[in-house]
């Protein structure tokens, strides 16, 4: 079987290390490269937790390259409430002992995108400005990287704003770079990866397993939770598996060809994905498709299967 | 058993076919009493639009001065629709000339001379750009105790329609949005959440044709040139928009209505005039306004067919 050749990108976060864990099991992917990014947490912790997940499930093969440490213009705006001080809900791992790699993300995913043809997916489950950094630094990645699945944005509502979602409110002029770049992108929104969660019965059992990667599971989870109960949401929602899954499971997820941008110049609307699934007037570049549905039980139990595998 | 007042009610819009088909509507609902026509740049140019607006009075017999109100926006250039409503803002049907002079108070000072006179609390239709609304409770905040309700069209919570972030009379003139959103009145919106479900099919509007009355067979030719615009953006029917706005009113069992704060973007690159909902509350400010996000269709098409079957053996 040919795996498909994927990079991660993410500001290691406790649905980020969810993502990192399942990615890490599927036989139909190659992890070509991860790279950190601030957001959930500061580029230091989310470059050491990416590192220890990856040596937590035996893939210390897999090299991790630091990112950018704050938004392209903006002041970085991080989410410990929901992911704590060190970006894990508190959960202690051990360190990583793989070789530190210094080369910077954006050269990094530069290069391995050249290698890769045009056949590179990439998933961005952070703020995008690792991603906007590249494209702005070689202008050319547009036409090596075969598509972007990103968890971000929402077409209704928000969590941190009244219309605006974390990973894009943290650095929107990042995401509309990458929005206006013409690489073809899946977008996995709120409106998706609400619909995306483990209920209490998952919980429990992924918990119960017993393993060493199912007692990250249980011990980081507490604060997002809280965070989604006080949303009125009960179990936990895995955005940052969305685009993971989706890129092995397509068939999972309910998409829509449209037109996605972000404003970067609103007051109350800073950092909304505006999207014209439903309007009479259409961007004229439409080279997105933005997932709105996902088969939630067979998304849950591949999560139970890889915490499960260890 | 004494009569129930009459609500006395100002229409503001720019006529349009469908600010026109809300007319006709609500000058069939016998809880109200029309004390006024005004009209504000928008759908066309206020010429047009006022011109409109007299047809329309005449048309409806309505024994009420049309008052002219703002030709722009509060700050902001004007947008129209020509491509909607044609040249003439309600292309179509030949319509009866005005019967009645233009009145020579300004829409602000016919509102205001409304309000001062109004023994009851008034409820303010407002179907196009809110620039005169706006402009009244700037110009005159000491009147605001004698308006009971403002109902508008306009915005839209999920989406827009003019540009991807905003609805047409929102875009207009969103600074006059605004203000009316912070103005601590009764407020009560028929976004496009609602108004887009609000379709009238070719073979509901044959129902009104068929009826045979003068003012029945207007609206159904009205109907038929609105469609016209609406088939080319790919709707099977026409989004009736404005009567949204009149019938929310007095037929509330017909709609699904909720309480939101809702908040106006003034700036941003494709969201000014955007009208924001705050669904889960996290702007800790209460509801500013009564949303009206679904109908019962049917009933709908029902409601303004017996309007306009009101006008049996009317002569025009």
């Amino acid at each position: 079987m040919k795996k498909i050749p994927v990079w991660i990108d993410t500001d290691t976060g406790v649905d980020d290390a969810v993502a990192l864990i399942v990615a890490s099991t599927l036989p139909e992917m190659d992890i070509v490269g991860v790279s950190a990014v601030a957001g959930n947490t500061s580029l230091e912790n989310a470059f050491r937790n990416a590192r220890d997940v990856l040596s937590l499930v035996g893939r210390k093969d897999v090299k991790v390259y630091p990112g950018a440490d704050k938004p392209l213009i903006i002041d970085l705006f991080t989410a410990e409430k929901v992911h704590g001080s060190n970006g894990l809900g508190g959960a202690i791992i051990p360190l990583s002992d793989a070789p530190i790699e210094t080369e910077k993300a954006w050269d990094a995913l530069y290069e391995k995108a050249k290698e890769y043809k045009g056949e590179l997916v990439v998933c961005p489950v952070g703020p995008l400005t690792n991603i906007a950094t590249c494209i702005i630094k070689h202008p050319d990645v547009v036409d090596y990287i075969k598509e972007l699945n990103i968890m971000g944005g929402a077409a209704i509502g928000g969590n941190v704003t009244s219309c605006a979602e974390f990973n894009i409110f943290v650095d929107p002029q990042a995401a509309e770079t990458v929005f206006r770049s013409g690489i073809k992108v899946n977008l996995f929104p709120l409106d998706v990866t609400i619909k995306a969660y483990l209920d209490d019965d998952d919980i429990a059992e992924i918990s119960s397993y017993g393993n060493k990667v199912s007692d990250l599971f249980r011990d980081s989870n507490d604060l997002l939770y809280k965070a989604q109960e006080r949303m009125s949401r009960s179990g936990l929602c895995e955005h940052d598996s969305c685009p993971i899954l989706y890129t092995v499971h397509p068939e999972w997820f309910e998409g829509h060809e449209c037109g996605i941008f972000v404003e970067t110049q609103g007051t109350i609307t800073f950092g909304k994905t505006v999207t014209d699934l439903w309007t009479d007037f259409k961007f004229e570049d439409r080279h997105c498709r933005i997932y709105l549905d996902i088969n939630r039980e067979s998304f849950a139990n591949r999560i139970k299967e890889a915490y499960r595998s260890f | 058993m004494s009569e129930k007042k009459k609500i006395p009610v100002i229409l503001d819009g720019d006529p349009g076919h469908d600010d026109a088909i809300g007319w006709v509507l609500a000058s069939t609902i016998p809880e109200f009493d029309i004390k006024a026509i005004t009209t504000v740049a928008g759908n066309q140019t206020l010429e047009k639009v006022t011109y409109n607006a007299r047809r329309i009075a005449a048309l409806l017999h309505l024994d009420i001065e049309v008052a002219k109100g703002r030709n722009k926006p509060i700050c902001s250039d004007l947008i129209i629709a020509p491509n909607f409503h044609g040249e003439t803002g309600l292309d179509g049907p030949v319509l009866p000339e005005p019967d009645h002079e233009l009145s020579n108070l300004s829409a602000i000072e016919m509102m205001t001379k409304v309000l001062q006179e109004a023994q009851e609390k008034v409820t303010i239709i407002s179907t196009g750009a809110q620039t005169n609304v706006a402009a009244l409770l700037l110009a005159h905040p000491e009147l605001k105790e004698k308006i009971g309700m403002i109902s508008t069209m306009g915005g839209g919570l999920r989406n827009g329609n003019w540009t991807v972030g905003a609805e047409f009379n929102i875009l207009v003139d969103p600074e006059a949005a605004y203000t009316v959103a912070h103005s601590g009145l009764p407020l009560q919106m028929c976004g496009l959440d609602v108004t887009e479900q609000a379709i009238v099919y070719p073979e509901d509007w044959e129902r009104i044709r068929a009826l045979n009355n003068p003012v029945a067979k207007v609206v159904a030719e009205w109907f038929d040139f609105f469609f016209i615009h609406m088939k080319s953006l790919g709707w099977k029917g026409c989004c009736t928009h404005d009567p949204c706005a009149v019938m929310s009113l007095v037929h509330p069992e017909i709609f699904d209505i909720r309480d939101y704060y809702v908040d106006i973007e003034l700036k941003g690159r494709y969201c000014r005039g955007a009208t924001v909902p705050d669904y889960l509350g996290r702007s800790g400010n209460k509801p500013n306004f009564r949303c009206v996000v679904g109908l019962d269709r049917q009933k709908f098409v029902d409601v303004l067919v017996d309007a306009c079957a009101k006008f049996e053996g009317w002569e025009v």
